[in-house]
């Protein structure tokens, strides 16, 4: 076996894997979806897209996913795989994740739109998914600000309506839940190299990295801020952008240095 | 393959788990890890296997350091008493995926040994049962064909006649496939007629490398009369005495030579062998 490729094989083998519980996820996002078109049939009121419904709940389901990934490390190591080509395996998979998830929900999305026309008396919502983050209250306390952004941040991405533009919708969506895995990861390896106190600082800094993430997001795309952080407005959007590239980085270094030569647990 | 370990110490904070160890493996035979609970035998073959990195000290495999090296780790297989409670995959799966990364993996050979062992393929390997999970992890390690293949307390929780098979396996494997085996364990009695050589490690220190059958010329039981005895052992390494009235019988460690035999004949004294269990008990127990 070539060295050069044994990063490949991991890369194959986790993108399998992970793949299928991305699918699982999926499945249960469809089986919601139609008992919501079944409800709207009733009830006189609309039904957001597929895309719109998994948008949200992606992020979730790729931070776990990402939290679980430190878990390949000790089953890659055992196989005589180094930490460098699991790392760069492990990459390599996330980022095609990343792809996949919104392409297969556009897919899935746009049958799903196609069928349900042939239904008329379905109304699809109008999504206000962006403006929902100006309308969290936080009463100016320091503590509210920090809770409510941090949770906004966690339901709340920045939104790109497919139907205005789905490149842009699939490719954010792809930058959102692939920083989200990221995340994931870096907090489990934090907590897998250093144990559990300073994990939990590693859970701070996630938070912080995605609250900035999805503020620079929003200046990027021109989209609304949150109240208490609209004293960023004055960032240029070229700014924005290469500082989310460069925060990327970062968390991708760090995750380097956690695992690099990190002990096998037993 | 030639395995160097030089002056290897690991710490974790305060607590030294291997101090100073050195030892050199060079031919495909199969070596005897011993020692007690807490000697530190799961540290030091973890850093042979690349599993964790050592305070300071060096190990070389075929003259490389082992630690992110992709050539050697793929060839340094380490099997230990995993715990699969979450692993959902049967065994069927699990085997593949060992094959997709062990380049010299048999699974012809994995599947004879899983009829062997008796294992069920399709069920998941958490619903084994703890010596069934073991018997798993001697098929990979056995199957695996790594260069050099580590055992660390493989047998935990494998009934005497799974324990049998493996036994058998292990040295069959290692007549058609030389390679080095390093076992380590505390059921002594039960495996020394597997081992080449011996290696013992006490309170993270090596104690003892040597060849099994040089070993056991080594070590003698003296019994007789106590005096008689006493002015034998005199000048030669005491590591066990029981008493019982008048006779005395104490363990020695060290060779004895042509005119030490003759003598002990003259004096009436019988020289008897002593097993390596009784070696390692007595060689790596705690001062009084």
């Amino acid at each position: 076996m070539k060295k050069s490729t044994i990063y490949l094989k991991v890369t194959g083998d986790m993108f399998m894997v992970q793949s299928l519980w991305i699918l699982g996820f999926l499945g249960v996002m469809i089986v919601v979806h139609i008992f919501r078109i079944i409800t709207a049939m009733f009830g006189d009121y609309g039904v957001d897209s597929y895309f719109d419904s998994v948008f949200i709940a992606a992020n979730i389901a790729m931070f776990v996913i990402g939290i679980l990934c430190i878990y390949f490390l000790p089953h890659f190591v055992g196989n005589g795989v180094t930490r460098k080509d699991y790392f760069r395996g492990a990459m390599l998979a996330a980022i095609g994740l990343s792809i996949a998830l919104p392409i297969i929900t556009m897919v899935v999305s746009t049958l799903g739109q196609f069928i349900i026309n042939q239904i008329d008396q379905i109304t699809y919502n109008n999504p206000d998914i962006n403006s929902a983050v100006q309308e969290i209250d936080t009463n100016g306390n320091i503590i509210g600000n920090i809770i409510s952004s941090t949770v906004q941040s966690i339901i709340i991405p920045p939104y790109v309506n497919p139907t205005s533009n789905w490149i842009l919708a699939i490719a954010i969506t792809s930058i959102n839940t692939f920083i989200y895995y990221l995340i994931g990861w870096m907090i489990s390896s934090g907590f897998y190299r250093l144990g559990t106190i300073p994990g939990l600082g590693f859970i701070i800094i996630g938070m912080i990295t995605l609250i900035a993430k999805d503020s620079l997001l929003r200046i990027t795309l021109n989209l609304p801020l949150a109240e208490q952080l609209t004293f960023l407005d004055f960032l240029p959007r070229s700014i924005a952008a290469s500082t989310i590239l460069l925060m990327v980085i970062m968390v991708i270094g760090v995750i380097r240095l956690l695992t690099k030569q990190v002990t096998v647990k037993l | 393959m030639n395995l160097i370990v030089n002056e290897l110490s690991l710490n974790y904070g305060n607590y030294t788990a291997l101090s100073d160890v050195q030892f050199e493996i060079n031919r495909p035979r199969i070596y005897g890890l011993l020692g007690r609970n807490g000697a530190g035998k799961t540290s030091l073959l973890s850093i042979l296997a690349s599993f964790r990195k050592a305070t300071s000290g060096s190990v070389k495999i075929n003259g490389e350091s082992p630690f992110e090296n992709a050539d050697i780790m793929q060839q340094v297989a380490f099997l230990y008493n995993k715990d699969y409670k979450d692993e959902s995959n049967n065994l069927k799966s699990i085997l593949q995926d060992t094959e997709r990364y062990r380049p010299n993996f048999d699974m012809e050979y994995a599947n004879y040994l899983v009829n062997r062992f008796k294992l069920d393929q399709k069920k998941p390997v958490k619903k084994f049962s703890k010596g069934m999970q073991s018997a798993l992890n001697v098929i990979i390690g056995l199957a695996g064909r790594a260069p050099i293949t580590i055992f660390d307390e493989v047998y935990l929780g494998m009934d005497a006649p799974s324990r049998d098979i493996f036994y058998q396996e292990l040295l069959e494997e290692q007549q058609k496939h030389p390679r080095i085996f390093i076992l380590s364990t505390h059921l002594v009695s039960e495996m020394d007629y597997l081992f080449d050589e011996v290696i013992m490690l006490d309170e993270g220190k090596i104690i003892l490398h040597e060849d099994y059958d040089s070993l056991m010329t080594k070590g003698a039981k003296i019994t007789g009369n106590v005096e008689l005895v006493d002015e034998f052992v005199q000048t030669k390494k005491q590591i066990h005495v029981e008493q019982l009235g008048s006779t005395k019988a104490v363990t020695i460690y060290g060779e004895l030579t042509k005119i030490d035999k003759t003598t002990a004949r003259e004096l009436g004294l019988e020289i008897g062998p002593i097993t390596l269990h009784e070696l390692f008990v007595h060689l790596t127990k705690e001062e009084d």
